[in-house]
């Protein structure tokens, strides 16, 4: 009899947990709820939370609609999510995802296009539309725009008379000045911390000889990209060499994670780092006061500025509530909001005009600093789209660590290539 | 159960397997169906949305051995199952040895030994990724310490094993507890009139009893180094220099995060081959041993 029982139970288990699954999705009565999983952290989810609410008590109660926003970790781990959950019931509404997800985004049948959702896009930044324009049309609606600053221990480079690097020959020298050893020769504070990787790289590639790309087909935008190219246009090599420079002066870490955070501790003095940080990185650098400058240039001639990132809204579902949703998103107020929280760029054309941002970037302006960038950079500085972006993000890092500590620089070059040549070349055939 | 009659023989057998059905029917929908589909999929193209679009024969797995992160793991995978494997194990026994008599302050041992089970991995992980960040780590902070955490290599690998053995500990400890405490009393007090005590006594005769729930807790540890992949989501994110990439996590980059189904039928279906081969070796040398009492 105790088989019988067993069996009892675990049928009772079974059907409990269908029951669970299929229910998972109710709304109380005419409220149409829209699921919204995002990657917002620290005091920027604060932020959201505020904007969520904000709209669940206005426009959400008048037109019955309800956010329920759910934090799913950094960019790529809701790609992650987004991509398990893909073809079943769990697929959220609306996904914030960054650029590493436009490959997968432009072959999922899932996706809604926000040309098919029917939303104005007028008042959004060029930039910021084009770097979400596929062959498919235009795949996420830009949310949240930013760029990769250079942010230093402001007070440090003052008490030495340094100034903000405008190049990497110069950051160097800032480096050696700044860093500081131990008696038994351990870096107690390093000059700079951290290993560029795509993000990074499509700005240090990207801006040389005006505009540059990483790969072909206008970095995989045009349709997917074939090769890489920055090997033929030697663009890599001559990061490459200049980022030795910052090696060589031995007060550089190579860590690749928890960067920001030791500079906050002010045990690094200085941190490659995107826009959308600055709000957390000034609160929590208590013992120095911060300052940003753009990205230090490759060399003269690398003019192309900064490539625009940063969060788009990805759609799966098509209906009014949804469109509503988004359009409240990217409305010229909540914008305002958001990036006055955050420090992110606004995406909303608008925005710069309303008194209050202004108002806000006159009383803040190292917020200027990423705007600026921003608006002074080649349109034509893109992203990097391509299969594989873990991967190959991992294989960057390990790449260039490998040639500071003494791999031949040719080789380095050409096995990058190699690496990203044969993920294009495994997705193409799959896809 | 009585077995009379031939037909009643019949019925009962039946009915066993009546029984077994629940089980099979979630074992073919969960299990025997998705082996399959993999292992018939990894010789073929699949898209990204799952559409076979070709015949791809042996190429997904050459693929696979061409890409130097695949080997790279097989190397990190091999490495971490020679540390953690026999560390955990010295581990967990000396634990359970050093507390196995039962006396009335068993219960404070048993208590902090017993918690790690009630504890969840990823609240472990996120733990041991704050505890040992880098150079300004907690623990530096309290200790004056220089360990460089997880953001060397080494460091990296080192505090991973760290975090293999807790999560494995609690489990490990009460099934080696309780196999140190079923030990008929009666050996040991034979042993000790016998003039064996303190190491002897241990090493000699109650170890040689527990022997077969050693094996089962380095088998357990085994498959775990195998399969680690979670923890290292959490603590390392392969990192750094993909110096804790085992194979779970490259299949976990490569499947899921960048939907490489060549990889994913490719890894799959070989990782289910040996886990078969594996059990079936174990299987027939178990009952071959049985055969021989």
């Amino acid at each position: 009899m105790k088989n019988k029982a067993v069996i009892c139970l675990l049928l009772i288990i079974l059907s409990a947990t269908q029951v669970f699954a299929t229910g998972q999705r109710e709304s109380s009565s005419n409220v149409t709820e829209v699921e919204i999983w995002h990657s917002a952290q620290g005091s920027n989810a604060d932020v959201f939370d505020s904007i969520v609410e904000q709209f669940n008590n206005t426009v959400g109660k008048e037109k019955n609609i309800r956010i329920t926003s759910i934090y799913q970790g950094k960019a790529n781990d809701v790609l992650t999510k987004v991509n398990a959950a893909s073809g079943t019931s769990s697929l959220p509404d609306i996904a914030m995802m960054d650029a590493t997800a436009a490959t997968d985004m432009t072959v999922s049948p899932y996706l809604v296009t926000i040309d098919s959702l029917g939303i104005d896009t007028t008042s959004i930044l060029e930039s910021g539309l084009s770097s979400y324009t596929s062959e498919k049309g235009l795949l996420a609606l830009p949310f949240n725009a930013s760029a990769l600053l250079y942010y230093y221990n402001k007070s440090l480079y003052d008490s030495l008379s340094l100034s903000a690097p405008k190049t990497i020959a110069e950051m160097a020298y800032a480096v050696s000045k700044t860093g500081l050893k131990g008696l038994n020769g351990k870096l107690t504070r390093a000059g700079f911390i951290g290993i560029p990787t795509t993000f990074e790289l499509s700005t240090f590639i990207g801006s040389q000889n005006g505009l540059s790309y990483m790969l072909d087909n206008r970095n995989g935008h045009d349709g997917v990209a074939t090769k890489a190219v920055f090997g033929e246009e030697g663009t890599y090599k001559a990061f490459l060499l200049e980022w030795k420079k910052v090696y060589d002066t031995g007060f550089y870490s190579t860590a690749t994670s928890g960067t920001t955070e030791e500079f906050t501790a002010g045990r690094a003095a200085a941190v490659l780092a995107s826009s959308s940080k600055l709000a957390t990185i000034i609160n929590s650098a208590e013992s120095f006061e911060v300052g940003v400058s753009s990205v230090p240039m490759v060399n003269e001639s690398a003019t192309g500025g900064t490539v625009i990132s940063g969060g788009a809204l990805f759609a799966f579902t098509e209906n009014e509530a949804v469109k509503t949703v988004l359009e409240y998103l990217v409305s010229a107020d909540v914008q305002a909001i958001w990036s006055e929280g955050t420090g992110y760029v606004p995406v909303n054309k608008e925005t710069y005009e309303t008194e209050s941002y202004k108002r806000f970037l006159k009383d803040n302006p190292l917020y200027k600093v990423a705007s600026d960038a921003l608006l002074s950079s080649n349109p034509g500085m893109t992203n990097v789209w391509v299969p594989s972006a873990y991967s190959i993000y991992y294989s960057f890092q390990t790449n260039i660590v490998n040639f500071l500590n003494g791999a031949d620089i040719d080789e380095t070059v050409s096995e990058m290539e190699e690496i990203i040549n044969s993920a294009i070349k495994t997705y193409r055939e799959q896809n | 159960m009585r077995f009379k009659k031939g037909s009643k023989k019949t019925y009962y057998q039946n009915k066993a397997y009546l029984y077994l059905l629940p089980a099979i029917a979630v074992a073919a929908v969960f299990y025997w169906y998705p082996s399959v589909k993999s292992i018939v999929d990894s010789f073929l193209v699949v898209n990204q949305g799952g559409t076979v679009i070709g015949y791809a024969g042996l190429d997904n797995y050459r693929r696979l051995f061409s890409d130097q992160a695949f080997l790279h793991s097989i190397k990190v995978s091999a490495t971490f199952i020679l540390l953690f494997v026999p560390a955990n194990t010295f581990v967990t026994l000396l634990a359970s040895s050093l507390t196995r008599r039962p006396s009335r302050l068993s219960f404070i041992s048993e208590y902090i030994f017993f918690t790690p089970v009630a504890v969840s991995l990823s609240a472990y992980s996120l733990l041991m990724r704050e505890i040992f960040r880098g150079e300004s780590s907690v623990l530096n902070h309290l200790f004056g310490t220089v360990f460089s955490g997880i953001s060397t290599p080494g460091g990296a690998m080192a505090v991973l094993v760290i975090l293999g053995i807790f999560l494995d500990f609690g489990l490990d400890y009460i099934l080696l507890m309780c196999a140190f405490r079923s030990i008929d009393s009666s050996v040991i007090e034979a042993a000790r009139m016998d003039g064996a005590g303190g190491w002897r006594l241990y090493w000699l005769v109650e170890v040689p009893m527990i022997k077969e729930t050693v094996l089962v807790t380095v088998f357990l540890a085994l498959k775990d180094a195998i399969l680690i992949s979670a923890p290292i989501i959490i603590l390392t994110e392969g990192g750094p220099f993909r110096s804790t990439e085992t194979v779970m996590f490259y299949y976990y980059t490569e499947a899921f995060r960048s939907g490489n189904r060549a990889v994913q039928n490719a890894l799959a279906s070989m990782v289910l081959t040996m886990a078969g081969v594996g059990m079936s070796v174990y299987a027939i040398l178990k009952k071959r041993k049985e055969a021989l009492r």
